[in-house]
């Protein structure tokens, strides 16, 4: 592209020649709704550069028109909403947005359009908007706040707008593993991952551009005798030819975390207009690695002058890029403002795009070598910006000889490169001042973890080239690998000196953080007013606090912070640095894991079945359960489950209760094992029998609950209640492994394996006796309460039966295989169809366990105890049981405490509340009088009110005792008697006829 | 008297299509299949009878109790590490793997058995992007250096627990892993492993009873 100055049709800033862009595939695209082309390649940034704009967005506070500052992801100033409808993106890097056809991007941040920005009047009132703005000016008077003061402030905060629509995209999470993980696709990273690979480890190399190179896609060189961009595909070349590496671009590494674990997003489609089918738009990777190189560059810092944030006022390094790797010019006539040799490259770029250098401004005069013959050098300062919304036309420059003002469209700067080493510092590493370099550089990174070249304060490219085949080499032989890594590439070393100059010192608007508007001002005034810790500057002045992280900003504020205070910047330090390191979508992080995808279900083994019959099911816990089984007219919930609930106490009904926890309790010591677990004694019941037992936490409290069975001498079958299943389990493994390792116990979990089902009603033995083979002995001596056996059914079948009951009746609870659980409920209905049965669900079992006042899950609630709970005497007073020294502290056996009762409203016709609390009648509710609250209510069918149990202070005394129930929700204060909790066969008839 | 018939149910009856799904027309990238009947009891070691165990293990199954991380191939059972003092003897062949019957008289003394084999669901996962689709559900590294053919692992997908053993490669060469899920999380767990799958192109296959 050498001096060609000829411009692409309809492109005025394209160059005719040059660039790594593909020219024969040209993309259409709209900003604002312009239509404007680019090429492949091309990010919108220097679509939109070579396209001539320079206003792309308007700032946070002041709505001060901004263009395009750097070509990376550390950019402050360009962000857009990208696409349109639900897949609209707000704060959107136009620099690393690639283009593809039809891409719509639009400008944030101002009303009615860019270019005439109603919100820009905030300049005029610019003096208070200062530093600590919003906690001087909305603090009085204080009932503002919520009416005017936090509306008015939302409306005016934020960046863009979200779709406000769902996500059509999908996203996902993966894992990923390595030797070594090498951060950064530039010539470090290139290096290091050539020496690792090569030596045989298995590499990961990660880099957020599109593709590899880093900053030689930029600035070139020659490495090993070859262009450096001939380098890179040779380097590409190899590292692809190598099984053991794995490149993976468009993926920023953006935190790290315990044990070598990485956070890693990979933006697999976002360079489309939407993802092909089936494919993920980003993907959240966990990236486990032994050692990893972290090669992620520097980032050239701005410097703090007026007029310094005008749309074409550009990184040095930006101008670079934007002329040398997309052929686009950011403008004809560019200036150059820089404090470093670095800087001076830009010269050389901008010549051979053929056009003018305007001049360059070093505080430090021409540098001792290159040749600038022909190019104006003015030793001074930039102390202002002319020009407007579309940005530079002049520079006024200040001195040894006083201003003067040179035209320019453009002004590239440089102060200087900061190591990228945010990963260094992630585990609260604190970096270190290098004068020499004028940088903060790592000092103590996570273990495993090498940071190299640019990103370690090597800024030359033969040292990155070098550092980074060293650390790949390291970090493969320490994760174990014994190839050899061969030679290092070589490039030179160019020389690198810089003065250090953060800010010009003279009156005017200048900007440290473009993105949250913060100016040197801002930084000095925090000073003044005694917040001159870093951490205090940034929350003060929200200096680093955007999307951008001050990634051009935070070291720039620090360091005019020090020379205000008159502190050295090493003693001034940093801020702590925190992941993640570039933003991360929500989506990501969620992944699969959304809408019904939350969370994994479980479903019953009955769960089509009751599906086919139109059940309404409910989430208990992981669980799909039956709620209730509504018939053709029922329109409310209660008429269903009034209807089950009579069903069953007038003939007979069944219910899946599969989800019960199952526990296979096997060895020798199994009885021993149970007895330390319950509180009551399990070793001695006798083999085909079933036992209520209730298990204490160590600290006394009731964990749960259960019917526990021994089918042989050594083997016990628990069951737990759905919600404790899990629990539970880990307690017994707990018990059996570190307890009690000397028993010979084995556990399995046998949830899954059965398919259960709870027969209950007055029909039920009719019921069975239709089912099981006639050889069975089903009567009540046959077959005693609590007694448990395995059955042959009809049809050549075997099943575990139970004769437990939880509701009341005479019920039975029956197992088959869970395979089996389907057939079972269709069988259930076939032999239970002569006496009408009814599958009934979750709330029907509920009223019934209600009426019979066995307690649950809002009873069994983490804070009572067996006494509570009514169950105090099952507690052996001969044997040793988990929770029992505990259990008999003071306070959980005061007699005041809020045990189990009966509730039931003195108006029948009044509907009782869960929740309400209990106090005296005559007594003011309030803390004092409060006596306790009601645990769970139901519509009794039987006794043809509302009625409920509660946790009532010495509830046990005072059956008949009239209280009120108090419902501060619902704002109900009614009468309410408290009761016996059994309000249904208080003998037990039923369940033992 | 009214007939009862007794057919089993496959857990995922419903969650699993047979056929091709996702991407592309060409050769799946991932292959699904599910064998509904399958013979699995857990063996749990009683305490210090270890040799009694291996002994009984050797001689009714053909192969010795697995290694840790290992799995164990027997004629027609195999043998997986689930833990320390235990494993699952799986089989895909029901008809001829002994019976619990005999497995409960062969380790009479010596171990315990739980007979889980309506409580796991089977999940055969393999093809050449097998490990990109489980890449998005488990954190085990599987590369052929750290997972060979035989290993095994107990672990978890989307929180749930899961026993998990790489078989010998398919003839194509590519890997083939196993992996058993509580049943009641089949259908959820199926919908994930195919959903992981789609975009390499998958081929969805039912073996057995009750789909």
């Amino acid at each position: 592209m050498e001096g060609s100055t000829r411009t692409v049709a309809g492109q005025s800033h394209r160059l005719g020649a040059g660039g790594q862009i593909d020219r024969n595939a040209p993309l259409n695209f709209s900003f604002d709704g312009k239509e404007m082309t680019g090429f492949a390649g091309d990010t919108l940034a220097s679509a939109l550069v070579a396209n001539g704009v320079r206003l792309v967005g308007r700032s946070f506070k002041y709505h001060r028109p901004r263009g395009i500052l750097t070509a990376g992801p550390e950019e402050p100033n360009a962000l857009v909403e990208l696409r349109t409808g639900a897949r609209r993106e707000a704060n959107t890097r136009a620099t690393t947005s690639e283009l593809y056809d039809g891409l719509v991007a639009q400008s944030q941040n101002r009303w009615p359009s860019l270019r005439h920005d109603f919100m820009s009047v905030n300049q005029l009132a610019s003096p208070i908007f200062v530093a600590g703005f919003y906690y001087k000016t909305f603090m009085w008077p204080a009932k503002f706040w919520e009416a005017l003061y936090e509306p008015a402030i939302r409306r005016a905060a934020g960046l863009g707008k979200t779709a406000g629509i769902a996500d059509p995209d999908h996203y996902d999470k993966a894992w990923a593993h390595c030797d070594v993980l090498v951060v950064g696709g530039g010539a470090t990273g290139l290096a290091a991952a050539l020496s690792a690979g090569r030596a045989g480890a298995r590499v990961i190399l990660c880099d957020d551009d599109s593709r590899l190179g880093g900053r030689l896609q930029s600035d070139g060189g020659v490495i090993d005798g070859v262009d450096a961009l001939q380098w890179v595909q040779s380097a590409v070349a190899e590292l692809s030819s190598l099984p053991n590496v794995r490149i993976m671009t468009r993926t920023a590494v953006f935190g790290v975390y315990d044990s070598g674990d990485f956070g890693a997003l990979e933006r697999v489609n976002d360079h489309v207009p939407q993802p092909p089918e089936h494919q993920v738009r980003q993907r959240l990777w966990r990236i486990a690695a032994k050692r990893s190189v972290v090669g992620a560059g520097a980032i050239e810092r701005p410097i703090v002058f007026p007029g310094n944030d005008r749309p074409a006022v550009m990184m040095a390094s930006a101008v670079r890029t934007y002329v040398n790797r997309f052929a686009a010019l950011p403008g004809k006539r560019i200036a150059l403002f820089v404090n470093n040799d670095d800087g001076w490259s830009t010269v050389d770029a901008i010549r051979r795009a053929g056009v003018e250098v305007a001049a360059v401004i070093d505080p430090r005069g021409k540098p001792a070598t290159g040749d600038y013959s022909g190019i104006r050098v003015i030793q001074g300062v930039v102390a202002d910006v002319g020009g407007s919304v579309d940005g530079v036309s002049s520079i006024t420059v200040a001195g040894a000889g006083g201003n003067q003002k040179i035209d320019a469209d453009c002004l590239a700067m440089s102060g200087g490169w900061n190591p990228n080493l945010a990963l260094s510092c992630f585990h609260r590493g604190k970096p270190e001042w290098r004068d020499d370099i004028a940088a903060f550089v790592p000092a103590n990174a996570p273990a495993g973890m090498t940071m190299a070249g640019a990103a370690n304060g090597d800024l030359s490219l033969g040292a990155c080239l070098r550092t980074g085949h060293a650390a790949g080499a390291m970090a493969a032989a320490e994760a174990g690998a014994k190839g050899k890594s061969g030679n290092a590439a070589k490039a030179s070393d160019e020389a690198f000196s810089i003065k250090p100059l953060w800010h010009v010192q003279v009156k005017g608007k200048a900007f440290v953080d473009f993105q949250h508007d913060v100016t040197a001002s801002d930084v000095k005034l925090a000073q003044r007013e005694g917040y001159e810790s870093v951490e205090h500057l940034k929350r003060y002045t929200t200096l680093g606090m955007a999307t951008d992280q001050g990634k051009t900003s935070n070291v720039t504020g620090l360091a005019i912070m020090a020379d205000a205070v008159g502190r050295s910047i090493a003693d001034t330090g940093t801020t702590v640095y925190r992941p993640p390191y570039a933003p991360v979508a929500i989506g990501a992080l969620a992944g699969h894991n959304r809408d019904e995808n939350f969370h994994a279900t479980r479903l019953t083994p009955s769960h089509h079945w009751a599906a086919e019959r139109g059940a309404v099911f409910v989430d208990t816990g992981l669980w799909k359960r039956a709620q209730w089984f509504p018939l053709p007219g029922e329109t409310d919930w209660l008429q269903s489950v009034t209807r089950e609930v009579l069903a069953v106490r007038n003939g007979v009904g069944f219910c899946d209760v599969s989800t019960l926890g199952k526990v296979d309790v096997r060895g020798a010591d199994a009885g021993t094992f149970l007895d330390r677990v319950y509180i009551n004694a399990f070793s001695a019941l006798g083999v085909g029998k079933a036992r209520y037992g209730l298990m204490l936490r160590e600290d006394g409290i009731v964990m749960d609950d259960g019917t526990t069975s021994r089918l042989a001498e050594d083997h016990y079958f628990m069951t737990t209640t759905t919600a404790k299943a899990g629990p539970v389990m880990q307690h017994l493994e707990f018990c059996r492994q570190v307890l009690w390792p000397e028993l010979d116990v084995q556990l399995s979990s046998a949830t899954d394996q059965w398919a259960q089902f709870s027969i209950a009603g007055p029909r039920t033995r009719d019921l069975l006796q239709a089912l099981v083979d006639p050889s069975e002995d089903m009567s009540n001596e046959g077959f005693p309460f609590m007694g448990v056996r395995t059955v042959k059914l009809r049809g050549g079948m075997e099943a575990r039966l139970f004769r437990i009951s939880f509701s009341g009746e005479m019920a039975f609870e029956i197992a088959v295989p869970a395979r089996y659980g389907e057939a079972m409920a269709r069988n259930l209905m076939i032999a239970g169809e002569p006496f009408g049965v009814t599958p009934y669900g979750t709330e029907a079992l509920g009223v019934m366990r209600i009426e019979k006042g066995h307690v649950a899950g809002p009873e069994l609630n983490g804070t009572t105890t067996a006494g509570d709970l009514g169950l105090g005497k099952m507690a052996s007073k001969k044997k040793d049981f988990i929770g029992r020294v505990l259990s008999q502290r003071e306070a959980l056996t005061a007699p005041d405490r809020q045990v189990v009762v009966g509730i039931r409203p003195v108006d029948k016709t009044r509907r009782l509340r869960s929740g309400a609390h209990i106090v005296p009648k005559g007594a003011v509710p309030g803390p004092e009088t409060d006596q306790g609250y009601v645990t769970s209510v139901c519509f009794s069918p039987t006794q043809n009110q509302w009625l409920g149990l509660g946790l009532v202070s010495h509830g046990a005394e005072r059956h008949g005792e009239i209280v009120k129930a108090h419902d501060p929700l619902r704002n109900e204060t009614y009468d309410v008697e408290l009761c016996s909790p059994v309000f249904y066969d208080p003998e037990g008839v039923r369940q033992r006829a | 008297m009214p007939d009862f018939v007794w057919s089993s149910q496959s857990p995922l009856k419903k969650a699993l299509v047979p056929g091709r799904h996702g991407a592309g027309k060409a050769a799946p990238g991932v292959s699904l299949s599910h064998v509904s009947d399958i013979a699995l009891v857990q063996v749990m070691t009683r305490r210090g009878r270890n040799a009694d165990v291996a002994k009984a293990a050797k001689k009714l199954f053909g192969a010795e109790p697995p290694a840790a991380l290992k799995i164990s191939s027997g004629k027609v059972v195999t043998l997986v590490w689930s833990g320390p003092d235990q494993f699952l003897a799986f089989s895909e062949l029901p008809q001829t793997a002994p019976s619990v019957e005999q497995q409960e008289q062969a380790f009479a003394g010596s171990a315990s058995l739980s007979n889980q084999s309506d409580g796991r669901c089977q999940i055969r996962i393999s093809g050449p992007n097998a490990r990109d689709a489980l890449a998005k559900m488990t954190s085990l590294d599987l590369h052929d250096t750290v997972f060979p053919v035989g290993s095994a692992a107990t672990t978890s997908i989307d929180h749930t627990a899961v026993n998990f053993w790489r078989e010998a490669d398919d003839a194509s060469g590519n890997p083939v892993y196993v992996a058993l899920v509580f049943t009641s999380f089949s259908d959820t767990l199926w919908h994930l492993f195919v959903e992981s799958s789609l975009e390499y192109g998958v081929e969805v296959a039912a073996i057995g009873a009750g789909h």
